[in-house]
């Protein structure tokens, strides 16, 4: 009886403890307590674009030239290869480039979050820091999701440009059944600013979610090296499923209404 | 868990009042789930001196220091510094009282991510607006004291366990706290390193004063050291004096403890 109720409720427990958490690190920065400590921030911005931009950009542009060779023969063998760049222009603003984002943040983002505050909790460093006066939460949560704010819509934008680079090779350097022109105009036809908006939206709340989830799960962590570890292996499942639900609500919600696709008039 | 009066049989609770107590416990208890921690701890921790706090393993010695910082708070009781009460506190006072306090963790809490200088000029970097030449005098004249001054670009994990403690007890007298703790510094030390470590604790207090609280089982550092001693046993103290009087103590117990015996009230549960 105790486990049909513990279950739920233990689970609903947790949630309202992540929550609580995610809301009030969002709070230091919404209300600029973070800014007392901006140097940490700038230092977290730093590990961010030196850490994980090239992996991130390696990722987006293996999805990029995916989304091309798919695109390319698809098209072809409903004998429109010339049409190509429309798969190629929503798998990569769509869908692809943020999911690939939301994969690559998840694993090394978000599990880097982890291990570093995990293992600053098991070895004292997070109390080391409050009894020096410092909040801790302010100090190590705040400034890493106002770090990934400041840095990563630029890695994002960036990212969304090695996409196109790479499905632009794949259909018409690598494949070739198109030419440049050609492919250019469809596939730029099929997307317009709000979309590239509505991608941003997408990859930014899959970014936020998964440093705040990564905070969690780290600042919390106890139980020794293996608490650390299985902290570190369930922020990633909470991580993936997130970014999931995440990209579902984007698509339903930016384009379930209007596919926004020149089609028809 | 509902203890019984035979498990506080030796806890006479005898103890030299202390004017005007650096820290004081007001009947705190503590649980941690069913596991009561503090069962009513009345302890009162004397100004400008070398206090320790003495225990078996598993006695509630760390949660006493984490209490004390507000890491913890009571489930009953009280936990006053310099007369304010620690619980009460609103989050920008326990952070601005906080800076009164110098931790010395167990394993040091150094910084993984700085190295030895960087940490020890952490606390100044923080909460005051001195240059970094300035820094660099105190950060330099701390690190002598501990014996560390050609280590300060090496990072934590090039350093002994020993180095560590030392570099987190520079860290710790950075801001010329007026409180010092010490959570088991002698853990993880050869007993000549630990004899070096407790003379370091010495002629820093006679430097500096303030109120220092060793929280340890060692009972070779306490006579070393102690001025003060509290026997702390099931969450309460047993008896709490003058170091002269504790080591002159009737009380079994007590007698047990600071001599090392394996006969008497303490067994192995």
């Amino acid at each position: 009886m105790e486990t049909s109720i513990g279950g739920p409720r233990q689970w609903l427990e947790a949630t309202g403890a992540m929550l609580r958490f995610c809301f009030r690190v969002m709070g230091e920065v919404y209300g600029l307590k973070v800014f007392r400590y901006f140097g940490e921030a700038l230092r977290q911005a730093g590990i961010l674009i030196l850490s994980s931009t090239l992996v991130i950009w390696s990722l987006i542009f293996i999805i990029g030239l995916q989304c091309g060779i798919e695109g390319a023969y698809f098209n072809r063998s409903v004998g429109s290869p010339a049409y190509a760049g429309v798969f190629a222009a929503w798998c990569d603003l769509r869908e692809l480039v943020p999911y690939s984002f939301g994969y690559m943040m998840a694993a090394k983002v978000g599990t880097g979050i982890v291990a570093e505050l995990g293992s600053m909790r098991i070895s004292d460093e997070i109390d080391a820091l409050e009894v020096m006066g410092v909040p801790s939460m302010t100090f190590l949560c705040s400034t890493k999701l106002l770090a990934a704010w400041m840095v990563l819509p630029f890695i994002y934008l960036s990212g969304v440009g090695a996409g196109f680079l790479a499905s632009y090779l794949a259909v018409v350097q690598q494949i070739g059944e198109v030419s440049s022109g050609g492919y250019q105009l469809i596939f730029w036809a099929f997307q317009n600013p709000p979309d590239l908006l509505y991608s941003v939206i997408k990859g930014m709340t899959m970014a936020t979610v998964i440093v705040l989830v990564g905070c969690y799960y780290g600042y919390n962590a106890s139980g020794g090296p293996v608490g650390v570890g299985t902290a570190t292996a369930k922020s990633m499942v909470v991580n993936i499923v997130l970014v999931h639900i995440i990209g579902m609500l984007g698509t339903q919600l930016f384009w379930g209404a209007n596919p926004r696709a020149p089609i028809g008039g | 868990m509902e203890q019984t009066t035979s498990e506080f049989e030796w806890h006479t609770g005898r103890k030299t009042p202390v004017e005007n107590p650096a820290i004081e416990f007001v009947g705190v208890k503590k649980s941690f789930g069913r596991n009561e921690v503090l069962s009513g701890l009345d302890l009162a921790l004397p100004e400008d001196r070398i206090s320790m706090i003495l225990g078996p393993s598993g006695t509630g010695k760390s949660v006493c220091i984490k209490h004390m910082v507000g890491l913890l708070y009571p489930d009953d009781g009280d936990v006053l510094v310099h007369g304010e009460s620690v619980p009460s506190m609103p989050d920008d006072d326990l952070f601005e009282m906080r800076k009164k306090f110098g931790v010395l963790f167990q394993d040091g809490a150094l910084f993984g991510s700085m190295d030895l200088y960087d940490n020890v000029a952490f606390p100044l970097r923080q909460h005051t607006d001195k240059g970094e030449e300035e820094i660099a005098d105190i950060v330099n004249r701390r690190l002598k004291e501990v014996g560390l001054t050609e280590s300060g670009d090496r990072m934590p994990n090039e350093l002994s366990g020993g180095m560590r403690k030392r570099a987190g007890f520079a860290r710790a007298l950075v801001l010329d706290p007026d409180i010092v703790l010490f959570d088991e510094p002698d853990s993880g030390l050869d007993p000549v390193r630990t004899a070096l470590l407790c003379e370091l604790i010495q002629e820093i207090h006679a430097e500096n004063g303030g109120a220092y609280v060793v929280i340890t089982h060692d009972i070779n550092s306490a006579r070393r050291v102690a001025e003060y001693i509290a026997v702390l046993w099931r969450g309460k103290i047993v008896e709490s004096g003058p170091a002269t009087e504790l080591f002159e103590s009737d009380n079994a117990f007590v007698k047990q403890f600071l001599s090392g015996e394996s006969h008497g009230p303490l067994g192995m549960e």
